[in-house]
């Protein structure tokens, strides 16, 4: 019997509460790994943040960096940052914060050394307050949005659960922007998007999850919590993976379209976000917010005794 | 059995019907900047500026984009307390377009030399270099100039052209315009105040006109807002030529009728404002190419057929007959999608954007995970025992509580980022609403329908590929 068959028919055996160590080990691990990426690394937060100027042009003249850099070193714009995309097909130039004139002698210079017509370079500039008021209600979406999921799965299910589900959520954001550090990829108004949906996603997961467990803890007066946690993950593990399956393959193939056809930035951004969140939303739903919550629960009095009782059953012989 | 037939039959001639009607009568989606190439310029006002002075702002920039020419459907929208978004499409001179909605407003009143009929639009013709051929005289916007210019008026003063002399008094010197109405004779105004230094020149400028004879263009007093003549009422015939309007009070009626009234309103605010001109700090200038946004678009659907197309493969496989549903189910979402974008760009104003286009290819995630949530209770009461139409029917009702719990919460995240977030984020929002809604509606009218069909015929029962062949 195939473990995908196993899977279809909700009949995997995996003990999830039982080694919850081993998850928390590799959980812990990977948290390590991306807070002390943030802290050596940072972000590569996008002008929309930092304010600053981006500039895209066609490159039909086959400049090099080194061309652009000379060109716009000439046109008196020092440090900028060039980036070659699509094999060199496009340039794209990020600077500091530019005057109006420098915006347009920065765009003239581009536009003479990628042989680029003027009209056809894409051009964005920045103010730092508003990329910092930006963030800023980002930021404050996202309070407002754990606040609101914490009462709605407290009305929905139980407060424990909303306190482990968020646990989860924040371990997969944490992780998710561990990678944009890790991979030094621009974070952009649409990455915090992308963040903000991968929390819904992970929710949404976890919410299966325990809702599938208080429909057990209702039904079963027989097994202690750790068991029906682990009964009600197997029960919906296929479920959580063709989700996320299904989920994965729209996203990997903006992903794919995105990086290697056409290179839209902005798409790329989404996605990578939206990848690696749904990847980590489905693996902590499973190894981090139900173990979290049977090791909660179990020190409730009620699942004490139950635990004791299922013991002594077990002991006398009598399952 | 017939019944269903009919009912799953409706859904999709609503669906795919109302797909082919949208497209044959033009109503596409209305694509957003960053898919059309244009100029998008954000402006943010200084904190505790009052939204009733922004509204007066956007529309000072409406009238701007006016006179702009060629502009195809500009967008000006309020986000938040303190920012303007304007969208210019097919602007690719962002200098120009900075120029246009990044100056504050600028008020002036102005003697009238003379009125000569023209079909000259606002603003049409500005430039320091621009000299009218007909008078000889610079056509200018820059109000600090002493000498005599020109400016055109308004279309609903009637066509004509005003020589206006330099300005006599300015914004500043209006401390106060309330809109009113006079019930005895029915008739709507302004009530202007003005500041102590201000009467007095009101008081010289308007004697000056009242020298002339009734009717005299040279009775008018130009008000003159960025170049734009936007009243040009004449001094009554009691006032004195010795002492014009003289102790900083004057009214300016507009006459009767809703018109009248919404004039009034209108001049009331520009004088108000013209005084305390909102200062706007251009925060963010956006341009994108044509190509670029062309580009973005052809990648989006790139992205969105092979994912689709991925989806559907996955689906078949594991769920066998129950994936045509699944897939059916996918064209008919998608056609309404593409539909209610078309509808909601005509009737409100929605944009696709590149943002929006993620969303949907988010979105088809979401639809896919009701149909695995629908079809794993389905295959769930399977091995439990049910007859596969009795698994079909008691599934849909379980499983519809967890489709409904998991929409609300993406619902909740997409409303709170509409309301919190700005610009591209807005267009994501959006799109994940809409797409969530849809799905609880496809869920309900189609899939329930259609896996309730299926189960009764052939794919119902028996071979591998059956909906019980699915849960074995």
């Amino acid at each position: 019997m195939s473990t995908w068959g196993r899977l279809n028919r909700g009949e995997t055996q995996i003990d999830f509460v039982g080694n919850r160590r081993r998850w928390f080990i590799i959980s812990g691990v990977l948290l390590a790994i991306s807070i002390a990426s943030l802290g050596v690394r940072q972000l590569n937060l996008g002008i929309e943040f930092v304010g600053g100027a981006e500039m895209r042009a066609d490159n039909p003249a086959g400049a090099d960096v080194a061309d652009v850099r000379s060109a716009m070193d000439d046109a008196g714009i020092g440090g900028a940052v060039i980036q070659m995309l699509d094999d060199g097909e496009a340039v794209r130039v990020t600077m500091g914060e530019l005057d109006e004139d420098e915006a347009d002698s920065a765009a003239d210079a581009l536009s003479v050394v990628t042989g680029s017509d003027r009209s056809d370079i894409s051009a964005q500039t920045v103010g730092p307050e508003f990329g910092s008021l930006v963030l800023r209600r980002s930021l404050t979406a996202l309070a407002v949005f754990i606040g609101v999921v914490i009462l709605f799965i407290s009305w929905r299910l139980e407060f424990k659960m909303a306190l482990a589900g968020i646990a989860a959520l924040i371990h997969d954001l944490l992780i998710t922007v561990g990678v944009y550090s890790l991979t030094g990829f621009n974070v952009t108004p649409a990455t915090v998007v992308a963040v903000l949906t991968i929390l819904g996603y992970s929710l949404y997961d976890t919410v299966v999850v325990f809702d599938k467990v208080s429909e057990l803890v209702d039904a079963e007066d027989k097994m202690t919590y750790g068991d029906i946690v682990n009964r009600a993950m197997n029960l919906v593990l296929g479920r959580s993976l063709y989700t996320s399956l299904t989920s994965l393959l729209p996203v990997g193939s903006i992903l794919f379209v995105g990086s290697f056809i056409l290179g839209a930035s902005t798409l790329l951004d989404f996605a990578l976000a939206l990848f690696v969140g749904i990847a980590a939303g489905t693996y902590s739903s499973v190894t981090v917010a139900a173990p979290l919550l049977a090791v909660w629960k179990e020190t409730e009095d009620l699942w004490v005794e139950r635990a004791d009782w299922v013991a002594r059953r077990v002991k006398s012989g009598k399952s | 059995m017939a019944r269903r037939i009919v009912g799953l039959l409706v859904v999709l001639a609503i669906a795919w019907g109302g797909l082919a009607a949208a497209v044959a009568s033009g109503l596409t989606p209305k694509l957003g900047l960053d898919l059309q190439g244009g100029t998008e310029v954000i402006l943010s006002a200084e904190e505790g500026t009052t939204g009733e002075a922004i509204e007066v702002a956007i529309d000072i920039m409406t009238r701007r984009i006016e006179g702009f020419g060629n502009v195809q459907e500009p967008t000006i929208q309020q986000s938040g307390d303190e920012i303007v978004v304007v969208q210019l499409p097919g602007v690719e001179d962002e200098q120009l377009a900075i120029e246009v909605v990044g100056q504050t407003g600028i008020l002036s009143f102005r003697p009238v030399f003379d009125a000569v009929p023209g079909e000259i639009g606002p603003l049409a013709g500005t430039g320091t270099e621009n000299i009218d051929d007909e008078t000889g005289l610079t056509v200018d916007d820059d109000i600090n100039a002493d000498e005599a210019w020109l400016l055109y008026s308004d279309a609903q003063f009637g066509s004509e052209v005003l020589d206006v002399g330099p300005a006599a008094l300015e914004g500043a010197d209006v401390s106060d315009a309330v809109p009113f109405f006079e019930p005895n004779s029915a008739v709507w105004g302004v009530n202007l105040e003005l500041t102590g230094e201000g009467a007095g020149k009101f008081a010289s400028v308007t004697a000056l006109a009242a020298a002339f004879p009734v009717g005299d263009p040279r009775r008018q007093i130009a008000i003159v807002l960025d170049g734009d003549v936007v009243s040009a009422p004449a001094v009554n015939p009691d006032v004195s030529p010795e002492t014009g309007i003289s102790g900083g009070q004057a009214t300016i009626t507009t006459g009767q009728g809703d018109g009248a009234q919404d004039e009034a309103n209108q001049l009331a605010s520009v004088l108000r404002y013209g005084a305390l001109p909102v200062e706007f700090e251009v925060s963010e200038v956006n341009k994108v190419s044509g190509t670029l946004g062309a580009d973005s678009l052809q990648a989006g659907i790139l992205a969105g057929v092979a994912g689709l197309i991925l989806v559907a493969i996955v689906l078949l496989i594991v769920y066998r007959a129950l994936g045509i549903v699944a897939i059916v189910g996918l064209t008919v979402f998608g056609a309404t999608l593409i539909a209610l974008f078309g509808l909601f760009g005509r009737a409100l104003g929605v944009t696709l954007t590149l943002a929006g286009v993620t969303g949907i290819i988010v979105s088809v995630g979401i639809t896919a995970d009701s149909y695995i949530v629908y079809f794993e209770r389905v295959k769930e009461n399977l091995r439990a025992g049910y007859a596969v139409a009795d698994a079909a029917r008691e599934g849909f009702t379980r499983a519809f509580r967890t489709i409904l719990t998991a929409d609300t919460v993406s619902l909740l995240a997409a409303s709170l980022l509409w309301v919190l977030a700005v610009g591209a984020v807005k267009g994501f929002a959006i799109s994940l609403g809409i797409a969530t809604v849809l799905d609880i509606f496809v869920a309900r009218f189609f899939t329930k329908r259609a896996v309730g069909l299926l189960a009764d015929s052939a794919l119902g029962t028996g071979g591998r590929f059956s909906i019980e062949g699915a849960a074995r």
